[in-house]
């Protein structure tokens, strides 16, 4: 049956493809070899890898103190790089569960890849907690499980404990979802490698994990109610993670830490950090590897519109904590938010307000939208924002606190900045293997909106 | 089956229907109103809290309507077709709202404890507050939040009266345009009217979730109202050919998640104030969890919460005009207790309690603005004919 839609709504997928011609566009970055931009990439982000690997081993057999921390500011770079790289996760599931639920089409060309990165940025935010443990042959002490060392139990009323369930429900949801999604991408792939290399490791990896899917329309059935209630199960947790991250800081009293507003307030700047993560790889990988008629200048328009709103939340929440601030009368709430802006860090303050704030505004004009260089660098100074508002918020409560005798300044150690790049490293050598192992478009979603609103004519 | 051969023009019968609940929603509320009043003479500081408290559901039912009728234009989804003249002709009632507001003007030196002079003499930290709570800025900026809902109300009504005999992208462009602009002004002009009309109540306490508990609230109770109305309205034509359960659904699941998103906000800043445990911040849930006020606390978590989340789960009752219109009823008294949990605990402390006159103003108000909503819906057609997305939203009932 033909599907009735309004005028308005543009093609999603360009240059009017058929089906087959998805398959093959997709499926062409697997057998070809890699090229030699894909190599340099490589290379360089395992190099970063190598560096971190190194940083932690020394900072593992040395201690934590080969950190900048001291006894005022306990918690700096590590804590601000777990919170970032759980932000840069929200957007995969944002992208492929709500915007499922809402009905958002356009999600198909990017929640692939999207998915991906979230279970990269996961791992990455999940390596600082544990090397912060000091002694992460130890952390499995983390969960509550019978034990034998007498009355050592964790404690249920601390958000640190609740964001070891939370993270880690989220990674299994998630890579759980990613995998739903890839079985019947991974059906068509081995079907295409019977052909060429049948018998071939890959072609028995590919029918292992297509657990046997043949397209019929019984199992499609099966599948799509499979991946509705996956989405439904997703959702809350795309809202909750941050959450409970907030709560890390928000139950304590820390001026500056404690406020209300920090839920709904993280959640909005994780999905702000995660779009600009999607745009920025993306926009790369559509150049890359071609697939300008998948991942279009209206995909672009979109994920900007998302950009745009969240900033907006974000600027609503600085504002409101600012208001408040001077509003509840509170001298310490005072000091903290004043000592944000024009204390020693208010370097690091203002970079994270022109990056969140005022260079998003751009967004309002439909001609930045859609010209791909000037997103590219949008979204690359809104990562550095991001990175900086949890930057801030850690370092600048805590470095003034009450008592004017204990302030202390903080500066990272070259141990904590390459443990940092090496969290890139591995996000991106995790990224740069899967693009080259797995289809990174989801093309039997594709295959399903290639009619929409071509009726309408009009470029995508 | 195309838009062009319908009418949806309310047709006589219906606008006879309409016009009869107007009469009486309006004698209702005059004679309700009047009563009330009456015995505001008597106790001047009751009639005053009990008319705020109406006054906020119903002003925020009509803000929530004009930010459903914004955010429906900015995402392009077909699910606000259905719902949009509703959402405009709530929004008509924003000029009548400013008249509604003066009682509340007259009442600031009863509802306001920072307005007392010697009151803010005596007290530092009302003293520290002075540059903003003060009445001159406190009116400047009711009237500067007026001045944007009806600026944004009108453009949004023009627009789309101008759409219906131009068909086009034109004014959807336009309806687009003003869209963005218009729910930032949403965002920021709830926030601070949550603040400024409600949270200083208390001018010692303050809490930066506040002014988003009322955007949460407001979008609940403003989709429970206009599925309400749709299933009343879905009786006859226009609205019996083209409503189906499929449109329910839709609506439905966003009334499920604003009771989620609302919850979500509630509870958060209920744990965030409980586990600081903060002198300056836990007296306001120590006054509203004891002495009766935790009654309602619970009911609230039970019925506003619980309660019709697992109800709204289930497909069946989404897909259910009666039990979904129940449910949605039964979220708008909900809102009514939430708010009445927020703003009287302030006046009644240590001990619950409930006036003659927290029935009849909410009656009156309600009546009053009832009659002003079923006099602007019939004016225009219910479904927009020249929206750009209506064959899209028809056929969504349709298959």
């Amino acid at each position: 049956m033909a599907e009735i839609c309004s005028p308005l709504r543009l093609p999603l997928i360009a240059g009017r493809k058929k089906p087959a011609a998805v398959t093959e566009d997709v499926c062409r970055a697997l057998t070809r070899p890699p090229s030699g931009l894909w190599w340099a990439a490589f290379a360089a982000a395992f190099a970063l890898l190598l560096l971190g690997t190194a940083a932690v081993s020394y900072q593992i057999a040395t201690g934590v103190g080969t950190w900048g921390l001291n006894t005022t500011v306990g918690w700096a770079f590590d804590i601000t790089n777990f919170v970032f790289w759980v932000g840069i996760g929200h957007a995969g599931t944002l992208i492929s569960a709500i915007l499922f639920l809402f009905r958002q089409r356009w999600r198909t060309s990017v929640n692939r890849s999207a998915e991906a990165m979230t279970l990269f940025a996961v791992m990455c935010a999940g390596i600082f907690p544990v090397i912060h443990t000091g002694r992460p042959w130890l952390a499995y002490w983390l969960f509550p499980y019978p034990n034998f060392r007498g009355s050592l139990w964790i404690n249920f009323r601390s958000p640190l404990a609740w964001d070891c369930f939370a993270i880690s429900t989220y990674f299994l949801i998630s890579a759980t979802f990613w995998y739903v999604g890839l079985i019947p991408d991974l059906a068509t792939v081995r079907d295409r490698l019977a052909s060429t290399e049948g018998g071939s490791l890959r072609h028995r990896l590919f029918s292992i994990f297509s657990l046997g899917w043949n397209g019929s329309y019984r199992v499609w059935r099966h599948y799509e109610v499979l991946y509705l209630l996956l989405a439904g199960l997703a959702t809350p947790l795309v809202i909750s993670v941050h959450t409970i991250v907030s709560w890390d800081f928000a139950t304590a009293v820390i001026p500056g830490w404690h406020a209300t507003i920090f839920p709904p307030y993280f959640v909005a700047g994780a999905i702000f950090s995660g779009i600009a993560m999607v745009l920025t790889l993306m926009l790369v990988a559509r150049k890359a590897m071609g697939l300008e008629d998948y991942i279009t200048t209206r995909h672009v328009d979109v994920m900007c519109k998302l950009l745009l709103l969240t900033s907006g939340i974000v600027a609503l929440a600085y504002g409101t904590e600012f208001f408040t601030a001077f509003y509840s009368g509170n001298p310490y709430e005072e000091f903290v938010f004043l000592n944000r802006a024009k204390g020693p860090f208010a370097w690091a303050y203002w970079t994270m307000v022109s990056c969140n704030v005022l260079v998003p505004q751009l967004l309002w004009f439909r001609r930045v939208r859609r010209s791909m260089g000037v997103v590219f660098v949008l979204s690359l100074l809104i990562n550095v924002g991001m990175w900086f508002e949890r930057f801030v918020i850690i370092v600048t409560s805590l470095h003034r606190d009450f008592l004017p005798s204990s302030w202390a300044s903080y500066r990272p150690t070259i141990v904590e900045v390459s443990t940092l790049a090496g969290s890139f490293g591995l996000f991106f050598t995790c990224f740069l293997i899967f693009c080259r192992i797995l289809p990174v478009i989801a093309m039997g979603e594709v295959k399903a909106v290639l009619s929409h609103g071509q009726g309408n004519g009009g470029e995508a | 089956m195309t838009a062009s051969t319908h009418s949806f023009t309310a047709p006589a019968d219906l606008e006879k229907g309409i016009k009869s609940w107007r009469t009486r929603a309006l004698a209702v509320g005059v004679v309700a109103l009047a009563a009330g009043a009456a015995g505001g003479l008597g106790n001047p500081d009751q009639f005053f809290r009990s008319y705020l408290w109406a006054y906020l559901f119903f002003v925020g039912v009509t803000i929530g309507c004009m930010a459903l009728l914004m955010l429906q234009y900015l995402t392009g989804g077909a699910w606000g077709v259905v719902i949009r003249r509703l959402c405009e002709a709530a929004t008509r009632t924003f000029p009548l709202l400013l008249v509604l507001f003066l009682p509340v003007v007259l009442g600031i030196s009863h509802l306001y404890s920072w307005s007392h002079p010697e009151v803010a003499a005596a007290d530092e930290a009302i003293r520290h507050k002075q540059a903003y709570l003060n009445v001159p800025f406190f009116l400047g900026r009711a009237a500067f939040y007026f001045l944007g809902w009806i600026v944004f109300a009108l453009l949004l009504n023009k627009w789309s009266l101008a759409q219906d005999t131009e068909p086009g992208s034109r004014q959807q462009l336009k309806l687009q345009l003003v869209s963005g602009p218009g729910l930032l002004f949403f965002g920021l002009s709830v926030t601070f009217m949550a603040i400024d009309w409600v949270m200083s109540i208390d001018p010692h306490w303050s809490s930066t979730m506040y002014g988003l508990l009322f955007i949460a609230g407001e979008g609940l109770s403003s989709m429970a109202f206009l599925i309400t109305t749709l299933v009343i309205l879905s009786r006859s034509r226009p609205f019996s050919e083209v409503i189906t359960r499929r449109h329910l659904h839709d609506l439905g699941k966003l009334m499920f998640a604003f009771v989620m998103v609302w919850a979500y906000f509630s509870f958060s800043q209920f744990l965030i104030i409980w586990a600081g445990n903060l002198p300056e911040e836990i007296p306001w849930y120590v006054r509203r969890l004891h002495g009766g006020w935790g009654w309602v606390g619970l009911a609230l978590a039970a019925f506003h919460f619980a309660v019709p989340f697992l109800l709204l789960l289930s497909r069946d009752i989404k897909r259910n005009y009666n039990l979904l219109t129940a449910v949605a009823v039964w979220l708008l008294v909900m809102r009514m207790v939430d708010l009445y949990w927020l703003v009287m605990p302030e006046f009644r402390k240590g001990e619950f309690g409930v006036s003659w006159m927290d029935f009849v103003i909410p009656i009156g108000l309600g009546g009053i603005w009832l009659a002003a909503f079923t006099w602007q819906l019939p004016k225009r057609p219910l479904l927009p004919p020249g929206e750009l997305h209506l064959e899209e939203a028809l056929a969504h009932g349709r298959d």
